[in-house]
């Protein structure tokens, strides 16, 4: 079982399905724990600092969470849930961005021809 | 006309002395830039757009004054329901005991 | 019948006022998706600066941002069939010389106030100071250390360790607390 629950409170103002509000929770869980696993980052860089130190904050960055990892953060549509093939300046999956663009609903996107 | 490596560290000690930044002739790595890295948790937390305020929120709000509001989705839902249930369609009630396997 | 002035001045090219020096004090870059609204808003602006006695300059048309996007019509097996977006965003710049600081805000406030849909706004503000900036800025330490005075309390740990004997305990603990109780 995780060590992270997911919020009380039901937060997500978007489509949601497991897979986005596991993804938002690792989130919360990076932005809460970033302080700390930069601390031991730095403390593991800093050479001039004893082995025994080093090798110790080595140890407790990786045993902490690892919903704590920002590797563990993916992207994902907000109008599908979908991991794949997402849009980073709209945060949508290409199919939806398409829908969305071709509605009018995304300022300024025009179909291109030059 | 080449000038001696201990006078050009004098001049770089000095500099950094008077610009207050680090003196590290040997380029020894301290991991000082970690520590000049922005944090970026806030930003990536805000990906998802959050929950502001639900229609039900509303409703509890205005009770007190005794002012109403029609939540549509809310309603057309109870109506299918009631419809459903008039058909003799509805969802079963739920048993209060666990079901029993062995009887067929 | 002739229309009062300040009605006409509306059918006519925004006034300008003269800059004697020409030292730039304000960079004013407006960004929108649409010309219409950006160049009605950058009229907006001169007129502004000018009831407000500021020499502005401009607008001058910076290049235009286009990004394109081209995404498949359909599933992977018609990737034959894309297509293609694109979103320009125009740019118009619009500088303030010889302004005074607080004019400039002044400025800056009523356009934000009567902001425009559809436009971005983003401003560079130049201030000057006169001589000896770093006496002045020694000066203010003082009234800033003072008001900090307090808030040194928060920072670091409060409680002393009270004796060599205890440095060893006091690391261990933090190291606990560090690592979130592991």
């Amino acid at each position: 079982m995780s060590l992270f629950q997911r919020a009380k409170k039901f937060d997500l103002g978007c489509f949601a399905n497991i897979k986005t509000i596991r993804d938002h929770t690792k989130r919360k869980a990076f932005e809460a724990a970033e302080p700390e696993r930069q601390a031991l980052r730095y403390i593991i860089r800093n050479t001039t600092l004893p082995a025994r130190t080093r090798a110790i904050a080595q140890l407790q960055l990786t045993q902490m969470h690892c919903y704590t990892r920002p590797t563990q953060i993916k992207n994902r549509c907000i109008l599908g849930g979908k991991g794949k093939g997402i849009l980073r300046d709209f945060k949508m999956s290409r199919y939806n961005f398409r829908l969305q663009a071709l509605e009018g609903n995304l300022p300024g996107v025009k179909k291109a021809s030059w | 006309m080449s000038v001696p490596r201990a006078r050009m560290l004098e001049l770089v000690k000095a500099q950094c002395q008077l610009f207050s930044t680090t003196f590290n002739p040997e380029g020894v790595r301290t991991g000082n830039k970690i520590l000049r890295q922005r944090l970026k948790g806030p930003a990536l937390a805000a990906y998802y757009p959050r929950k502001i305020i639900t229609i039900r929120d509303f409703q509890k709000e205005f009770a007190p004054l005794d002012l109403m509001i029609d939540d549509e989705v809310e309603d057309d839902r109870l109506e299918h329901i009631a419809a459903l249930k008039a058909r003799g369609k509805g969802a079963p009630k739920k048993k209060n005991s666990a079901p029993d396997f062995k009887k067929k | 019948m002739r229309m009062p002035r300040a009605l006409e001045l509306l059918y006519l090219k925004p006034l300008r006022r003269e800059a004697e020096f020409g030292v730039p004090s304000c960079d004013l870059q407006m960004r929108s998706y649409s010309v219409r609204n950006l160049e009605f808003f950058c009229d907006f602006a001169l007129r502004a600066a000018y009831y407000l006695g500021l020499p502005a300059f401009g607008p001058v048309p910076l290049p235009r941002i286009t990004e394109r996007w081209t995404v498949p019509k359909s599933t992977f097996i018609y990737k034959k069939s894309q297509e293609n977006f694109e979103r320009v965003t125009m740019r118009r710049l619009i500088q303030i010389r010889d302004g005074h600081p607080e004019t400039v805000q002044v400025w800056l406030a009523f356009l934000q106030k009567h902001a425009y849909y559809g436009i971005g706004m983003k401003a560079n503000v130049w201030e000057f100071s006169g001589l000896e900036v770093g006496k002045a800025m020694d000066e203010n330490v003082k009234e800033v250390s003072e008001l900090l005075e307090d808030k040194w309390a928060h920072l670091g740990h409060k409680r002393s360790l009270e004796g060599i004997e205890n440095v060893d305990e006091f690391l261990v603990s933090e190291r606990v607390k560090v690592s979130g109780g592991r």
